[in-house]
């Protein structure tokens, strides 16, 4: 996990430079690419923050950039900056999925605004994605019964009813319940029935599977 | 007689065939030597007086026609012809050296007027009056040189007394110019009998009543008035006339064979003792009359047949010419107008005829002024009033026609109009290619310093963000910083509405058939494209989707591309310059494809192709393609190239979707 920083790929070196130094004095840490192609080679899975891309450039342009991350299932937030007038473009870079898009000359309090926003949207991604994984791992170590005990909890059954649902005493259905709570290191019933929750919309569950592999963010 | 006259001429059709060979010679020698005895045979059985002499000598004529037809060469069987007859038909009581002597005599003066007349004969001694006075003329002089010499020879061989000199050579001359005149024009008329009797199967009744006046008139006036008046005998020239006036030479020369055979045999059956030199002279006025009578007539005839043809092509000419042609008097009053004078000027076709129709200068208002002939621009009137452009080339008619003008109009009202619509679209097209060269302009401009003008706003910012600490002393500076920073977004907003303001300009979209499009803008081009000896093979199908858009735009792009591969061909020899214009239609795309046999663009050039101010050309702008490629795109189309697979040059292809353009981007 590394800090949160605004990754800028623009042919133009003053506005690199420009850009940078401004989100410098404004908190936040920039990195400059002069190309998409550099960009790419030296992208790593675990970068956080967000990239602000110029989108007319010789060879790859910004909406190439955009689509190739999305191809490779980069999660990262685009924001292209484009001449006045492309909105034709700047929709179509929408629509593929870029996070937003600014015109030049940019105005540093919006530009500021959507960077944050930018971040914040890779922070949530991010954070979602950790937990989805920290859960898939953790409900691994459940067995069949305490896994279906789970589930039921998380849908708002009381013991008596799962009791009856898997045919089986209250009593039993404690034991299992405690077992789990501790299998998760759960300091609350809550937090046990948020996984269990995470656990249903997981598609196709796989059964007493150790290790489910965290989705991988590279290509 | 008539009958065995009939055979020699028969004879004398064989040996014309164009080929002379050597049988048909030999055929054509036999049987003229048969005839000349054959003739001299029937004369001499009958003579009328001593040594042969009869008013007609038709073997004189079978002679010179021989001698004509096949050239002086065949001179020496004539020789032998005369030899023979005066040895074994007449036995001329002379010696053989004045015989032979007397035959050489007579076939050489004729070889020589068959000299004469092969060179300066003409063709036809029955249709031409020229040839057929020449023939008579020779024939006389001819015949009297002959005919001295032949009593010449007579006289000192001791065959004729001195004292009939005179009389045996007149009789002799006479005879002979009455052979040739009757017999030679017939006889090398031959060979076309068949075109000169067609025309008697038309008058078939006037041809049979013509045969009774020719077989009727010879024994009616020879029964009536006896032949010893030969001034009863005038009467006979009448069916002459009347034959020559109605079927020329050839029919009367026919009529006087007819006519004088009849009269030779009356005379020697009656033993009438009519005066020999007058019925000679006679026969000699009836030929002469006949042949030049006839003659002058058939010519009459051609040149009045030509005449009305000519006349009638005239009519065809002015009737399907697609000017007005109008003639006038020297006052201007009209005489003549073709039908699409009187539709151009909204005469009635009556108007000439009856002295209502408007004067030439009334029409042509100004014309008389430039003089009697030339060529030029006027409004020309209607009757109705209205004018019109009247391209008119005029001249002054001399005689023989009436003096006056004839004017050649042409109205140049469609033809104005075309030029019209021509520089209007061309203007049209001009002012769109300059306002689309102003918004590439301004639009690579407004791209290029906005570049500078963002960095230049966040360092403002950024200066305004460090300055903040040591402002507090001076609340101006951050505020300054700021009015800058305004300042410089000012100049970016200018930039763009400049290029929104070009981008903006141009004509509305409409629906364009693509083929009427490239038909518009090969025109314009044709000139130069035949200058530069370019073939264009275009394949543009006619059934292809109406496209939405801006024509004129479009027309820039085309007009680009096209005038692109055209220079591109110039270092290409003449004969390898193509260019291929191709449209198809696929998925709602229209593509529209310009190959050319050209060097195509090099690697290198690849990249910038499309940018603005980029050019390989000298004097080129480099804003073409740029120009053409924002047209494509603001209409939701593209421009793109590759290397041509048909021609191996360059192809550049420009695609639109079909139906409603997408708005263009602003």
């Amino acid at each position: 996990m590394t800090k949160p920083t605004v990754f800028l790929v623009d042919d133009d070196a003053s506005i690199r430079d420009a850009l940078s130094l401004l989100l410098s004095l404004k908190g936040m840490r920039a990195q400059v690419f002069t190309s998409a192609e550099a960009f790419l080679e030296t992208y790593q899975p675990d970068w956080r923050g967000c990239l602000l891309t110029d989108l007319r450039m010789p060879g790859m342009s910004g909406l190439d950039l955009n689509q190739s991350l999305r191809q490779r299932g980069v999660s990262l937030p685009v924001i292209l900056l484009t001449a006045h007038g492309d909105v034709a473009t700047a929709r179509a870079a929408l629509k593929s999925g870029a996070f937003d898009f600014l015109e030049k000359p940019v105005n540093d309090e919006l530009l500021m605004d959507v960077l944050t926003h930018a971040v914040e949207r890779d922070a949530q991604i991010h954070r979602a994605t950790t937990q989805r994984s920290e859960t898939l791992e953790k409900t691994g170590r459940l067995t069949q019964r305490e896994r279906e005990v789970l589930v039921l909890l998380s849908r708002g059954l009381q013991n008596r009813e799962i009791a009856a649902e898997l045919q089986i005493s209250p009593r039993t259905v404690e034991v299992y319940k405690a077992r789990m709570m501790e299998k998760l290191d759960c300091r609350s019933l809550a937090d046990a029935v948020r996984m269990g929750l995470a656990l249903e919309q997981e598609p196709a569950a796989g059964e007493n599977e150790p290790d489910r592999p965290v989705p991988r963010l590279d290509a | 007689m008539k009958d065995r006259l009939r055979s020699d001429k028969a004879a004398g059709l064989q040996p014309m065939p164009s080929h002379h060979s050597l049988t048909a010679d030999g055929a054509l020698a036999l049987a003229y030597l048969l005839g000349y005895l054959l003739i001299e045979a029937i004369s001499f059985a009958q003579p009328i007086v001593k040594f042969g002499v009869t008013p007609l000598n038709p073997q004189t004529g079978l002679t010179l026609a021989l001698l004509v037809a096949r050239g002086p060469r065949w001179m020496p069987l004539s020789v032998l012809a005369a030899f023979a007859s005066e040895v074994l038909v007449r036995q001329t009581p002379a010696p053989l050296v004045e015989l032979v002597a007397s035959a050489v005599w007579i076939s050489v003066c004729y070889a020589c007027l068959a000299a004469f007349l092969r060179t300066y004969g003409g063709d036809d001694y029955l249709t031409s009056l020229r040839s057929s006075i020449r023939l008579a003329v020779g024939v006389i002089l001819t015949g009297l040189v002959a005919a001295l010499g032949y009593a010449g020879f007579l006289v000192l061989g001791d065959s004729l007394p001195v004292e009939s000199f005179w009389a045996s050579a007149e009789r002799y001359w006479v005879g002979d110019i009455n052979g040739m005149l009757l017999l030679t024009p017939l006889l090398l008329a031959a060979p076309r009998w068949r075109t000169l009797v067609a025309p008697l199967r038309e008058r078939r009744w006037e041809v049979l009543a013509q045969l009774a006046a020719v077989s009727l008139s010879v024994p009616l006036v020879g029964g009536i008035a006896g032949i010893e008046q030969v001034r009863f005998l005038y009467p006979l020239f009448v069916p002459i006339i009347w034959i020559a006036v109605r079927w020329g030479a050839t029919g009367a020369m026919l009529a006087l064979l007819a006519i004088q055979i009849g009269l030779i045999a009356q005379v020697q059956q009656s033993q009438l003792p009519v005066r020999f030199i007058d019925l000679q002279f006679l026969m000699l006025t009836m030929n002469l009359t006949g042949l030049l009578l006839g003659a002058a007539v058939t010519e009459r005839a051609k040149a009045l047949s030509e005449l009305a043809t000519r006349a009638s092509e005239l009519r065809a000419l002015l009737a399907v010419a697609p000017d007005a042609v109008l003639t006038a008097d020297t006052a201007g009053r009209l005489r003549s107008a073709n039908d699409f004078a009187r539709a151009l000027f909204g005469m009635p076709v009556a108007a000439i005829n009856n002295g209502t129709a408007p004067t030439l200068h009334a029409l042509l208002p100004g014309m008389e002024l430039l003089g009697s002939e030339g060529r030029a621009t006027f409004a020309g009137r209607r009757s109705d009033g209205s004018s019109f452009p009247a391209e008119v080339a005029w001249v002054q008619l001399v005689a023989p026609s009436p003096a006056g003008t004839l004017a050649i109009v042409r109205d140049a009202t469609t033809r104005r109009l075309a030029e019209t619509q021509a520089r209007e679209r061309e203007t049209l097209v001009a002012r769109t290619m300059r306002f689309a060269v102003a918004g590439e302009l301004a639009s690579s401009l407004a791209h290029e310093l906005n570049q500078p003008i963002t960095a230049l706003v966040s360092y403002l910012r950024a200066s305004q963000i460090l300055a903040a600490p040591v402002a507090a002393g001076e609340p101006r500076l951050g505020e300054t910083l700021g009015k800058a920073a305004r300042e410089a977004n000012r100049a970016a907003d200018m930039l763009i509405r400049l290029r929104d303001f070009y981008q903006g300009g141009g004509g509305t979209p409409s629906e364009v058939s693509i083929a009427t499009l490239l038909r518009g803008v090969m025109e314009s081009l044709g000139d130069r494209l035949r200058a530069s000896q370019v073939k264009v093979t275009e394949s543009v199908p006619e059934e292809l989707p109406m496209i939405q858009t801006d024509p004129t735009r479009l027309e820039i792009v085309l007009y680009n591309l096209l005038s692109n591969a055209t220079d591109a061909l110039s270092d290409t020899p003449p004969g390898g310059r193509h260019i291929a214009l191709s449209a198809t239609c696929n998925d709602g795309i229209l593509s529209l494809a310009v190959d050319d046999s050209g060097p195509g663009v090099p690697p290198e050039g690849l990249p910038l192709l499309f940018e603005p101010f980029n050019t390989s050309k000298p004097d080129g702008m480099g804003l073409g393609l740029a120009i053409s490629r924002s047209l494509l795109k603001a209409q939701g189309g593209d421009l793109s190239y590759r290397r041509s697979v048909r021609l191996g040059g360059a192809s550049f292809v420009a695609t639109l979707p079909v139906g409603p353009a997408h708005s263009p981007s602003t």
